[in-house]
């Protein structure tokens, strides 16, 4: 489930922060505790805290005592604006890239991200 | 605050042997710390130290703060876990009886329900059982006895796959309710890795790595691609091991990748990927070796 | 709870070294020697009761082979090992002495169970009152009990060398005691000696010599590794 790339209680934190921003868990929803986190990856539940207190320190979950973390108002906008900031660089550049490398010009490029996009609007359908 | 586990230069030698050379370790408080090393390393002496089965040569070993060795009340909160634990002749049920009279916060509906999971027969011998049964039975003891100090010396070598991915998952669910000082040996790294805060790995009786998991996953990262590539990245790196052929090369290097890494590996058409646990421990053992060869201190 | 107590309470969760098989054995060699006396006819002056001695003896051995390294692993130190030990067969031996006390009054008024065995009144041996075939039974199965702990204690910690150089050792002591008095013509002194010591003479020597293999046991098993 888990891998090498980067340290677990990033994953951890990414997971969550992904399944907020697909609307899996709706605001003012509970978050899985840190021992439900822990027995689930099968990780130390002290690396599931860690994970957990990033979305926290980052105002994407709040703690409530006693009861258990909740998705903060507003945290799935901030994270698909957060994506949508971070798609040009994590997506746009590395694709201009490689169709330079492949050799398509600007055009080319276009028109393969309109049939992609149709291909996928039909999915989606 | 007292440290649960206190190790200071300690040593262990045997007529021809030194199995362990001046181990100086810490564990402050609850925690699962992994004890790593190849076979012959040193991991089962230095637990069985801790658990005052054997003597150290040299050295002071606190254990929540004294002298474990024949003290009744330090005993009393530590657990010892082995594979091949020698039982008297009793019946499953007279080992954990045994048990319960000895470990203060011994918990007998926990015993129940591990013994149930792993499927131990209560009235058969213990004599009778097989080894992964006599295994697991060493584990149940282990688990349920709830002790302030817990030691587990590779246990889980005679359980199968079904009955380890159990004991894992109880271990982490009681340890996330009643947290305590865990030691776990292993040879099985990446099974237990996603369970250790920390990692102490062994080579011939010394400490050759002390640090927290995190840091140490991922801290080698293997490039490979056409060589000419590979020797570009990793420029000005430590690189702890290259492989050729044709030309292709691998080469494992040292420290984490930061954010300017990847686009450039791109660019570079490298591919980067972070060694596992496992790895990172076999390279690090690996270049112990070859200190000593070289007549280096580690 | 004291160490010592947990100790002893250990041993009982189970008892089959200490209560069962002692038992069990003296049973059985009991049958083995009343049938060929019954269909003989008796009388069969036997000296079968020295089985639960021998015993004894063996259950040392194996409750520092296979009870100490278990004991060791659920926390009990090694002093309190042997002191629970020690203090829980000291009263079971005070009970099993008592025992074999009544079994030869027993025997003595049923004529030899009817059939002339005397089985619990061995020939020269344990012939006196009854409290002396008590503390003289007593102070043997304790003796023989931390005899064979020796024998445990010293493999667990020299291995088997060490234990061929301990029996070994105590062959040459024996020697070495034969070719002194041999030598010196002393083998009168020596059955002088034994003719002239009261039973309770004897039995105060047998329990000096056990205190001193307890002492001596204690000092041993602190060094011990399992």
């Amino acid at each position: 489930m888990l891998d090498d790339a980067t340290p677990i209680f990033t994953q951890i934190a990414e997971r969550l922060a992904d399944e907020i921003a697909d609307g899996g868990i709706s605001e003012g929803e509970r978050v899985p505790s840190t021992n439900e986190l822990a027995t689930y990856y099968r990780i130390n539940p002290a690396t599931a805290a860690k994970g957990v207190n990033v979305l926290i320190d980052d105002g994407l979950l709040e703690k409530r005592r006693g009861i258990g973390m909740f998705v903060a108002a507003g945290a799935r906008d901030r994270l698909l604006e957060d994506r949508r900031m971070r798609f040009a660089e994590r997506y746009v550049e590395p694709l201009v890239a490689e169709a330079n490398r492949l050799g398509l010009d600007g055009d080319e490029l276009i028109d393969l991200v309109r049939q992609s996009s149709h291909a996928f609007g039909a999915l989606e359908r | 605050m007292t440290p649960a586990i206190s190790l200071t230069g300690v040593s262990r030698r045997y007529r021809d042997q030194l199995a362990l050379d001046g181990i100086d370790l810490v564990i402050d408080g609850p925690s699962i710390t992994g004890l790593l090393g190849r076979n012959g390393a040193g991991k089962t002496t230095l637990l069985r130290i801790i658990a005052a089965h054997e003597f150290a040569s040299a050295g002071r070993i606190a254990v929540l703060g004294a002298d474990p060795v024949e003290n009744d009340a330090v005993l009393a909160r530590i657990a010892f876990v082995r594979e091949d634990q020698a039982f008297p002749q009793f019946r499953v049920r007279h080992a954990l009886e045994a048990a319960s009279s000895f470990f203060p916060n011994w918990d007998a509906e926990l015993a129940g329900e591990l013994a149930a999971d792993f499927e131990l027969p209560m009235n058969r011998w213990v004599s009778k059982l097989s080894r992964g049964m006599r295994s697991a039975l060493s584990v149940v003891i282990g688990l349920a006895a709830r002790a302030e100090v817990t030691l587990f010396d590779e246990p889980y070598a005679g359980l199968d796959a079904v009955a380890r991915g159990v004991f894992y998952d109880r271990l982490l669910a009681d340890y996330a309710e009643h947290p305590r000082v865990v030691m776990l040996s292993s040879h099985l790294i990446d099974e237990v890795s996603g369970l250790l805060e920390r990692v102490v790995m062994l080579d011939r009786g010394r400490i050759v790595l002390d640090a927290a998991a995190d840091e140490v996953r991922g801290a080698f990262t293997r490039v490979s691609g056409a060589a000419e590539a590979v020797e570009e990245f990793v420029a000005g790196r430590a690189v702890l091991e290259r492989r050729r052929i044709a030309s292709q090369e691998a080469a494992v290097v040292a420290g984490g990748l930061d954010d300017g890494d990847r686009p450039w590996a791109q660019e570079l058409r490298v591919s980067l990927e972070p060694l596992s646990l496992q790895q990172v421990l076999i390279h690090t053992s690996a270049h112990a070796g070859r200190q000593r060869k070289e007549g280096t201190s580690a | 709870m004291s160490s010592s107590i947990k100790v002893a309470r250990y041993h009982l969760v189970y008892p089959f070294l200490l209560v069962l098989a002692p038992w069990a054995v003296l049973a059985l060699v009991f049958v083995i020697n009343l049938i060929p006396t019954v269909i003989q006819g008796g009388p069969n002056p036997t000296k079968a009761l020295a089985s639960i001695f021998a015993f004894m003896a063996f259950a040392g051995v194996l409750t520092i082979i296979r009870s100490l390294p278990f004991a060791l692993a659920l926390g009990a130190s090694r002093r309190s090992f042997y002191l629970g030990t020690v203090t829980l067969v000291v009263a079971l031996a005070v009970v099993y002495g008592l025992a074999i006390a009544g079994l030869q009054a027993l025997e003595r008024a049923t004529g030899g169970w009817g059939v002339s065995m005397y089985f619990f009144q061995p020939q020269y041996i344990l012939t006196g009152a009854w409290y002396l075939t008590w503390l003289t039974s007593f102070v043997c199965l304790v003796l023989l009990f931390l005899y064979g702990t020796w024998f445990g204690l010293v493999q667990q910690r020299w291995d088997t060398i060490g234990l061929i150089v301990f029996v070994f050792g105590q062959v040459v002591v024996a020697l070495v005691a034969i070719f002194i008095i041999g030598g010196n013509h002393d083998w009168h002194g020596v059955g002088h000696f034994f003719t002239t010591i009261t039973a309770a003479g004897l039995t105060g020597l047998l329990a000096a010599f056990a205190a001193a293999l307890c002492a001596g046991g204690f000092a041993l098993i602190r060094g011990v590794t399992v």
